[in-house]
């Protein structure tokens, strides 16, 4: 289980890197992000999911940054592929399918569950970033942030 | 100084068209505006538009506004334009060779990038095993995620909105499962939820949360109702041809 995590979170997070056009030399750089972040998602999934997709937000966030800075790339390049595996755009479309086919109350669950895993997400990189902006002051000419 | 208007302009409007972040594009502009020797450059930027005011040494105010229509993802242009950016902040190249550079990215792209219609199959499968799928279901994810990558890639040529096309790539994805399903024993929602990751709008989703978590209200918003509308259409596409002789 937890092995499949780390194969399919390499596998769409390089796929994905390709789709949005990163850099070719960093492709696998983010495959190797996204699937320490699925890792952890499997591995922490016990706490509950919101806590899941945090814990495992915040790492793909923190590997992001460092890689960024070592490879002089904008942190985007690994941000985005590396938190592809991660992201609720699934359930984006099960959310409307449910609502299509009429079926509200279960729109409006997954709704719900959708909504605080794109939270969790976005808060997890968002603390990460700030954490870095307000701690690390940027060289001359070091092509990061 | 209406040449060095024109470049920092063009950098913010690539950097948007290109799906960067509001505040990349923001700070871009601030730091580039710097470097061309204005006393301060403020830039507004949003996913639909850019509004950009210059304040030069000599009193005169230039101000700009940039209409941005369609929206593609292009890391590999972000990060020219960022280290672009930098490079001409820090005097190592002249406003002519960023000038160049700038006009260089702007340039139309092919329309059949093979590199990202082949990698989503490989993508699509993989979500198919996340989504607990069988390694069958993954094989046909994949078979139909570079189908719609293909199609999708043929269909961005015309002017049709966002949520059409997803929705023609929904259509296709359930079609497509639903002959592959007719043939085999494999799961056909497996099939679909993993051939759809290549048309829903899930870093979209984050992405307009992130804004909204550091402030930036209107893009995080206007994101937001974007990934909204698309995975309408992807889902639409997809419960028209489920709900068809069932």
């Amino acid at each position: 289980m937890l092995l499949k995590s780390l194969l399919t979170g390499f596998v769409t997070a390089a796929s994905f890197a390709f789709i949005y056009r990163v850099p070719q030399k960093q492709v696998l750089r983010c495959g190797l992000i996204g699937a320490a972040g699925l890792f952890v998602f499997a591995l922490t999934g016990y706490l509950g999911q919101v806590a899941a997709y945090f814990l495992a937000a915040t790492l793909v966030a923190l590997l992001s940054e460092i890689t960024a800075r070592m490879a002089r790339e904008p942190v985007i390049v690994f941000l985005i592929p590396g938190v592809i595996p991660l992201v609720p755009g699934g359930m984006a479309y099960t959310t409307m399918l449910s609502f299509l086919q009429n079926d509200y109350p279960g729109g409006f669950e997954q709704l719900a569950v959708m909504l605080f895993a794109a939270g969790a997400i976005a808060g997890g990189i968002t603390v990460t970033s700030s954490a870095f902006r307000a701690l690390y002051r940027p060289r001359r000419g070091h092509a990061a942030d | 100084m209406e040449d060095l208007v024109e470049i920092v302009l063009l950098a913010g409007e690539v950097l948007l068209t290109n799906g960067a972040e509001i505040q990349r594009v923001e700070e871009t502009i601030a730091r580039m505006g710097k470097a061309a020797g204005f006393l301060s450059a403020e830039g507004f930027a949003t996913p639909t538009g850019l509004f950009v005011s210059f304040y030069a040494p000599d009193g005169r105010v230039y101000t700009r506004v940039r209409r941005i229509r369609a929206v593609k993802n292009n890391i590999a242009k972000i990060a020219a334009v960022n280290s672009l950016s930098r490079a001409y902040a820090s005097g190592e190249i002249s406003t002519d060779e960023v000038k160049e550079a700038l006009l260089e990215l702007t340039k139309p792209e092919a329309v059949y990038f093979w590199p990202a219609i082949l990698a989503s199959g490989p993508g699509c499968a993989g979500f198919a095993l996340i989504f607990d799928g069988s390694m069958l279901d993954a094989l046909f994810a994949g078979i139909i995620g570079m189908l719609v990558a293909l199609i999708g890639a043929w269909l961005s040529q015309y002017p049709i909105p966002r949520i059409a096309s997803s929705a023609v790539g929904g259509t296709i994805v359930a079609l497509c499962a639903r002959l592959f399903c007719q043939f085999s024993a494999a799961d056909m929602n497996k099939i679909i939820l993993g051939a759809v990751m290549v048309l829903v709008p899930g870093v979209l989703m984050t992405t307009s949360l992130r804004d909204m978590l550091s402030g930036e209200l209107v893009s995080g918003v206007s994101r937001g109702a974007d990934a909204l509308a698309i995975a309408v259409g992807v889902a639409a596409g997809v419960a028209v041809v489920l709900s068809v002789g069932v």
